[in-house]
């Protein structure tokens, strides 16, 4: 189908002023952040009359009253060892079902799917509890663990490689290569933008985490970037948009950089995982 | 080569160690049991128990906390229903525009030529990357009722303060907006990848055949994208059931506790009234009605197949 000019011209005028609405929040959050508190109170203006940055310093300067940087610290350790925790489970299980010799390989391969469709609700707050129980609560361990049970991962990956032709690997095998040479050589080459998607997704969904990170931690000290800003959102802090706008930026630029970086994995990847 | 047995298949029919497959699976194995199963039996354990998070296991009380919930008239039972009915609320309300509003910009999107696409693509899906309590702190600041932006710029055109976060309506419409903004992106991109599926050769045909705008629609692109479709409608119903932090940061459940949503009511059931058995039995029947509705809707939205 040829559009005419003029046809294509109005598309994207109205695509770029759906875009600049959709986009004002972050243009919000982003101008408030440097307003002082009585011009961020009372404006209808977006951009700010007097610049200030004294929200970040209130944030981010020594002797903060916000740790801010400790929550963000906290949210990479556990979303970085989180994520490869779940990528080199996810692998090695996906690769096991669908090339090697699994003994109960069809129950196994049932119950990754069966538990996709359990609600996170029913397992999460017995989970806490046996956290609890072990003395883990307001530690890093279950920040990190809980999302290696996910099975979405396995399944993006298990689906991908049943796609793939087994040739090379055959090949190497005969030539003498280890299930790990070929693991290492031939398979992880092929799988790699899935694993890149996995990766990404996975990332996103701990940094994003709100509801457990805010069940398992108690101390300030602990907690994740999430949970802080949820804190703040709650408590007397609230009373200045502009520093509450500025705390809400440094805790979500990470994640956007990211997500910029990465975008275009990202937005095939989703293909996969949806279709299914 | 020790880890390999092989059937000698010159083909290439390679049979692998079941020890190796089996090491190789076990990481992932010890997680799934440890993380997913445990707490899965354990909470139906717990369930049938009267059970305190400081105090433990209370003893056995068969099906008696889900008995309390289910049947009228007690604590239990009254703020599950006030649960469950403004979850069923925000869910009636929210899964047409999530659905609706990201196909249409799908539709939108695809017709953007190629070498724009891509950035209207990432625009409309960087919402993704923004955390429920980072959405949720950007809209109670626009939203709120002294001082809020949306009734600052409302004030400069003339008109009257609306107090959004604390009234009905306007609270479940702020809560929806969000909620809106911070979804649609994904839901779209998956639109846009099941509308680059679709098989130009029919567009073209049908032009010839003289069809006009609504009629491709209907007849070509609408059937072909109807399984991604269906799937997004469900992973919304989901979605919305799970209604947790835009409610608990942005209303506080309020106004007069109408967008205390089931999970905020688990929550607090878990945490205020350390009543974890009550808690677990509440969240397996919330887990079972979402299964139901779920499956309702693929049984429906398939049944002609």
């Amino acid at each position: 189908m040829k559009k005419s000019k003029t046809q294509t011209a109005i598309v994207v005028i109205v695509a770029s002023i759906i875009a600049l609405l959709f986009l004002l929040p972050l243009i919000f959050m982003l101008f408030t952040s440097f307003k002082a508190l009585g011009e961020a109170m009372s404006s209808s203006a977006l951009f700010p009359k007097s610049w200030t940055a004294e929200n970040y310093g209130s944030i981010l300067g020594i002797g903060a009253e916000v740790p801010v940087l400790r929550w963000l610290f906290n949210t990479g350790l556990v979303t970085l060892a989180g994520t490869a925790l779940v990528v080199f489970v996810d692998v090695l299980a996906a690769y096991s079902l669908a090339r090697l010799n699994l003994p109960g390989k069809k129950f196994f391969l049932s119950i990754v799917v069966a538990a996709l469709t359990v609600p996170g609700i029913v397992t999460l707050f017995p989970a806490f509890y046996l956290f609890r129980q072990f003395q883990l609560i307001d530690t890093y361990a279950p920040l990190v663990l809980i999302y290696s049970a996910n099975t979405m991962g396995v399944f993006l990956i298990y689906s991908f490689l049943r796609g793939f032709p087994k040739d090379l690997e055959e090949a190497a095998f005969i030539d003498g290569a280890s299930v790990l040479q070929i693991l290492r050589y031939v398979i992880f080459p092929a799988i790699r933008p899935v694993v890149a998607t996995l990766s990404v997704l996975t990332f996103l969904t701990i940094y994003n985490d709100f509801l457990w990170p805010s069940v398992v931690t108690s101390s300030d000290e602990m907690k994740t970037v999430t949970v802080g800003v949820a804190n703040l959102v709650q408590g007397a802090n609230f009373v200045n948009p502009g520093r509450m706008m500025a705390a809400t930026l440094v805790a979500t630029l990470p994640a956007l950089i990211i997500f910029v970086a990465a975008n275009r994995y990202f937005v095939r990847s989703v293909v996969s995982s949806g279709i299914k | 080569m020790p880890f390999y047995l092989t059937d000698g298949g010159v083909n290439g029919t390679m049979k692998i160690s079941r020890t190796w497959s089996l090491i190789m699976y076990l990481p992932f194995l010890i997680c799934f049991v440890l993380f997913l199963i445990v707490p899965l039996v354990y909470g139906l354990y717990i369930s049938l128990h009267n059970w305190s998070v400081f105090g433990g296991n209370g003893g056995f009380v068969g099906l008696d906390n889900y008995i309390a919930i289910l049947t009228p008239g007690n604590i239990y039972s009254t703020a599950f229903y006030l649960g469950l009915k403004n979850t069923l609320i925000f869910v009636a309300i929210s899964v047409i525009p999530l659905v609706m509003i990201s196909l249409a910009l799908a539709l939108l999107v695809d017709s953007i030529p190629n070498k724009l696409k891509v950035y209207f693509r990432t625009i409309f899906f960087i919402s993704y990357a923004v955390s429920v309590t980072a959405v949720s702190a950007i809209f109670k600041w626009l939203f709120t009722g002294n001082g809020g932006y949306v009734n600052n710029v409302m004030n400069t055109m003339g008109l009257s303060s609306i107090n959004w976060l604390n009234e009905q309506p306007y609270a479940w419409i702020a809560i929806l907006v969000a909620t809106v903004w911070w979804t649609i992106g994904f839901n779209m991109i998956l639109f846009i990848n099941a509308l680059d599926e679709v098989d130009q050769t029919m567009y073209e045909a049908s032009s010839l055949d003289g069809a006009n705008w609504w009629e491709k629609f209907s007849y070509i692109t609408f059937p072909s994208i109807k399984g991604v479709f269906v799937f997004l409608t469900i992973i919304s119903v989901i979605a919305s059931f799970n209604l947790y932090g835009q409610t608990l940061l942005i209303t506080a459940g309020g106004p007069a506790q109408s967008t205390q949503s089931l999970i905020m009511i688990i929550q607090q059931m878990v945490f205020n009234q350390n009543n974890l058995g009550i808690g677990s039995a509440m969240a397996i029947i919330m887990g079972m009605i979402m299964m139901a509705i779920v499956a309702t809707q693929y049984f429906y939205s398939f049944r002609k197949e």
